[in-house]
């Protein structure tokens, strides 16, 4: 993996004529923003967290397309445990 | 009786976590032609002639939305046409399927129902649930799954 991680950076600074610390850096921006992202939803799924809060820190789709997902996963792990 | 008919989602998803023989839990499981196909091109899961299952042809005329790709409109016709269980993991078809009042669920739903037949343990079931949105190519929110999840144990 540390390998594959190594080589992926390689490959993107030489195709987007950056240093591989600026990949790195854009990386991690990235990752932090799913990881913030998927705080917040789990903040607002479980209550902590009013909707119109959440769809500012992550925008309204993504707080809709979790409302969505929650239904979805709602209705089948109850059907799953009661078919 | 329990018969369901999977598109390709749930099929490659379940595969991907190698928990296909949970698709066993049915006693009737329908394949359209066209889902084998879709199935087929990305290399045919080992585990699935493990599974009792049949091929079948569907009619898919009277599943017109566009929005759907041919394996997605298979399934909801077989599902519609034989009064089974139709499971997919895509938000569209299962509004499509929920509209023409054909009865949808998804991985996560087989995993759990795998769990309410006692194939597998609730630890485990929760395991496959966090591995399908961490390992394979469906795509559900983090915070959704363990909903999901909370929602076993309480149960």
């Amino acid at each position: 993996m540390a390998a594959e991680i190594s080589d992926r950076v390689r490959e993107i600074a030489e195709a987007r004529g950056l240093p591989e610390s600026e990949v790195f850096e854009r990386a991690l921006e990235r990752g932090l923003e799913d990881l913030w992202e998927d705080l917040v939803l789990a903040r607002y799924l479980d209550g902590e967290l009013d909707r119109e809060e959440a769809i500012e820190r992550v925008g309204r789709t993504k707080v809709e397309r979790a409302e969505r997902e929650r239904t979805v996963v709602e209705e089948d792990v109850d059907w799953g445990l009661n078919a | 009786m329990l018969a369901a008919v999977p598109d390709a989602g749930p099929v490659i998803h379940l595969a991907e976590i190698d928990s296909l023989d949970l698709l066993s839990v049915f006693d009737t499981l329908l394949v359209p032609e066209t889902v084998y196909r879709e199935v087929e091109a990305g290399g045919v899961p080992d585990a699935l002639s493990d599974i009792p299952y049949e091929r079948v042809e569907a009619d898919e005329r009277h599943v017109e939305t566009e929005e759907l790709d041919a394996g997605e409109r298979a399934a909801i016709a077989v599902a519609k046409e034989h009064e089974v269980v139709l499971l997919t993991d895509d938000l569209v078809a299962r509004e499509a399927a929920s509209d023409v009042g054909v009865e949808v669920h998804g991985s996560i739903g087989v995993i759990a129902l795998g769990c309410g037949r006692g194939l597998i343990e609730r630890g485990e079931a929760a395991s496959l649930m966090r591995a399908l949105q961490r390992e394979t190519s469906l795509f559900v929110t983090d915070a959704v799954v363990e909903r999901g999840i909370q929602l076993l144990d309480e149960q």
